[in-house]
């Protein structure tokens, strides 16, 4: 329904800096996921869309308007709050009902809209409850479903699954992204959960400390991280950075040694995935540390040196600790950063 | 000598750690400690309240002339219900204290809800609070300058053309009613005031926020969710400032003594009356204790209805 620009935002409490000269273009009917660790500025970046909260710097432009001032009520937006901040002197069908009050939808749609929302949320049964006799998952759901009941300009979530159990979770997301897809409303996400991010989102965002780390499709994100934070913080268990020195088109660290390409050299980091780890060859001599059968893979933790590298082994790879072991890395999927934990990338 | 092995901790070095001895209490001790502590308390009640309320209900029984006590039975109650200055006394108190606890939890929530996101608000909290600190007395007393003997008010309000030479304030019932009414709330409005706003301050945030984004003007938020969500606090308050209307005698006191023919008269100042102008000692104490069951009746469904249906 509508596109979203932030232009250099930026938020200050005092001198510190929650979120700083933030640049973002979502489009139209756009599915954005915003990941990072827990303080690094996705509620702070929310609220400010919303117009919750005032940015210090920069601009907000949404479906082409400027909306840096605009109060959160002239916003058309629709959030997800993290506490659910349902209402709790109404019953969770009022709950639900008050944003089409105030919006005035005329009440003969109210009741269907209610139940569908209701419906979509597994909720049908609690609805003449009070906020209060549900359970902290039931309240959640409610929180989405009054959020959903109504088809705003933009979607804000909050980590709006983040208390339910897994298989509920799994059916809340399918069922989030099939009505994204049908009501095409521009959703800004929020989740801690990576299996959440990679599959929802059209796109990324990873942030660290109020900062964008990298924006891209899962896939790039995945396969291409700009950076040793997006390399560390995305896949589990994540990434192995080891940190060495390359000359001549040689890698070595203690205990490791891997081909580099030759305009990599000095102190480098190099970046492997567990799943490109091959127990055999010749990469890594090291000493095992730990084997985790965990059903449909076995992870196996080396040591090399003094640092610990994780390997997805075979399914039924088992092995005694403190034996000698040796490590292939797949050529192909070497990533390296430079001291300052950006990529090194060719000249090409 | 203690056996036990110092236990051994990762790194391979041995840690005592030191166990203290468990304390014990006498078991006499033991089973005497809830006593000791309600001790104070119920002490204080059995003196301050339940001594003179056994009293007052003896001698309502009785028709009192100083020393020489005549049993009555309930005869001081049934005069009591025919006697229409009684009748008189109950009305003037439930107008006035209707009309006056009305205006000040009206003022106090609207001051409150436009005050509280004030970041000052703790400075004006000690301003707001300064009428609640003054001596009730001398609170009337002031009131009684500023209406009747200081002619103040008067003397204002004609400064501003808005009445010529001075009102006679006690001259009419209705101006009469007035000045208790404004006295009170002056002196009360504060402490609803403070009330309010901790319940204000105390709701959640994001609920508010959520409110805006789904579109609440404020009139319809405070409408919707911060009153409904102050009901209890609301209803305790009231519950409060209405037994202490109830009781009203100060100002009656000090500032009216009842008149004009007795349109200011509420039950305490009947009660006084009765006592300690006209010494029906018995008959006093059968109104006091009408009186308390009565508050004690009301207090009782305020609270359960508003208690009630707030939770369901
Ligand atoms: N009102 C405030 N005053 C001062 N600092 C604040 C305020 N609100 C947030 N912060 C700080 O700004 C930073 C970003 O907060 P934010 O709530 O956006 O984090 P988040 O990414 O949503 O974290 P989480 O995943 O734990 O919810 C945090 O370090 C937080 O302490
Ligand atoms: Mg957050």
């Amino acid at each position: 329904m509508a596109s979203i620009h932030l232009q250099n935002i930026e938020k200050r409490y005092g001198g510190f800096v929650g979120v700083q000269n933030m640049s973002l273009e979502i489009a139209d009917e756009e599915f954005l996921v915003l990941l990072g660790p827990s303080g690094c500025g996705k509620t702070t970046t929310m609220r400010m869309i919303a117009g919750l909260e005032l940015p210090t710097g920069g601009k907000i432009v949404i479906g082409g308007e400027e909306m840096t001032e605009i109060d959160a009520r002239d916003r058309d937006v629709a959030m997800v709050f993290q506490g659910y901040a349902l209402y709790p002197n109404m019953s969770i069908y009022e709950n639900i009902r008050f944003p089409l009050r105030m919006r005035g939808v005329p009440a003969s749609e109210h009741d269907a809209r209610i139940r569908q929302a209701a419906d979509m949320v597994e909720l049908g049964g609690f609805l003449d409850r009070k906020p209060g006799a549900l359970s902290g998952g039931q309240r959640q759901r409610a929180a989405l479903a009054r959020a959903v009941v109504r088809q705003p300009q933009v979607f804000l979530m909050d980590e709006p699954l983040s208390n339910l159990d897994a298989k509920l979770r799994q059916s809340m997301r399918v069922q989030i992204k099939h009505m994204q897809r049908q009501l095409k409303v521009t959703t800004v996400y929020v989740t801690h959960d990576q299996i959440e991010a990679m599959t929802l989102a059209d796109r990324i965002v990873i942030m660290n400390k109020g900062a964008i780390q990298q924006v891209g499709t899962p896939d790039q994100i995945y396969s291409d991280p700009a950076n040793t934070f997006v390399a560390g913080f995305i896949g589990s268990p994540p990434m192995n950075l080891i940190e060495g020195t390359a000359q001549n088109g040689t890698f070595v660290a203690p205990g490791v040694t891997a081909p580099c390409p030759e305009y990599v050299r000095g102190k480098v980091t190099l970046g492997v995935r567990p799943e490109d780890c091959h127990v055999g060859g010749d990469n890594v001599q090291g000493m095992v540390y730990g084997v985790e059968p965990t059903g449909d893979t076995t992870y196996l933790t080396v040591l090399a040196g003094t640092k610990k590298i994780e390997v997805k082994a075979a399914r039924e790879y088992r092995s005694d600790i403190d034996v000698p072991v040796a490590i292939h890395f797949d050529p192909a999927h070497l990533y390296f950063f430079g001291e300052d934990g950006q990529r090194i990338r060719g000249a090409a | 000598m203690r056996t036990d092995a110092p236990s051994v901790s990762a790194n391979g070095v041995a840690t005592a750690t030191p166990k203290p001895a468990p304390r014990r209490r006498s078991p006499a001790l033991r089973k005497a400690f809830p006593y000791l502590l309600l001790a104070p308390a119920l002490v204080y009640l059995l003196v301050i309240t339940l001594y003179p309320g056994i009293f007052a209900i003896y001698q309502s029984l009785f028709v009192v002339k100083f020393l020489n006590w005549e049993w009555a039975g309930l005869g001081n109650y049934s005069s009591i219900l025919q006697d229409r200055e009684f009748w008189a006394a109950l009305g003037n108190t439930a107008l006035i204290g209707a009309i006056s606890l009305s205006l000040q939890t009206g003022i106090a929530l609207a001051i409150a809800y436009f005050a509280y996101r004030d970041p000052f608000i703790r400075g004006w909290r000690i301003v707001y609070l300064m009428p609640m600190l003054f001596m009730p007395s001398a609170v009337a007393f002031i009131w009684k300058l500023a209406f009747n003997d200081g002619r103040v008010i008067s003397d204002l309000l004609g400064r501003l053309g808005l009445i010529e030479g001075n009102m006679d304030w006690l001259g009419s019932i209705p101006l009469a009613r007035m000045t208790l009414i404004v006295a009170d709330v002056w002196q009360w409005t504060p402490f609803l005031f403070i009330i309010f706003v901790a319940a204000l301050q105390g709701q959640d945030q994001e609920i508010e926020e959520a409110a805006r984004l789904d579109g609440a003007s404020w009139p319809s938020i405070f409408w919707n969710i911060s009153l409904p969500m102050m009901r209890p606090v609301i209803v305790v308050a009231i519950t409060l400032r209405g037994i202490d209307i109830t009781t009203m005698f100060t100002n009656v006191f000090v500032m009216t003594q009842g008149t004009p023919g007795g349109a200011t008269e509420t039950m305490s100042y009947f009660i006084y009356r009765q006592g300690f102008r006209m010494f029906n000692f018995g008959y006093a104490s059968a109104a006091s204790v009408l009186m308390l069951v009565l508050t004690v009746i009301i207090a009782q469904t305020v609270v359960k209805r508003a208690f009630h249906s707030g939770k369901k």
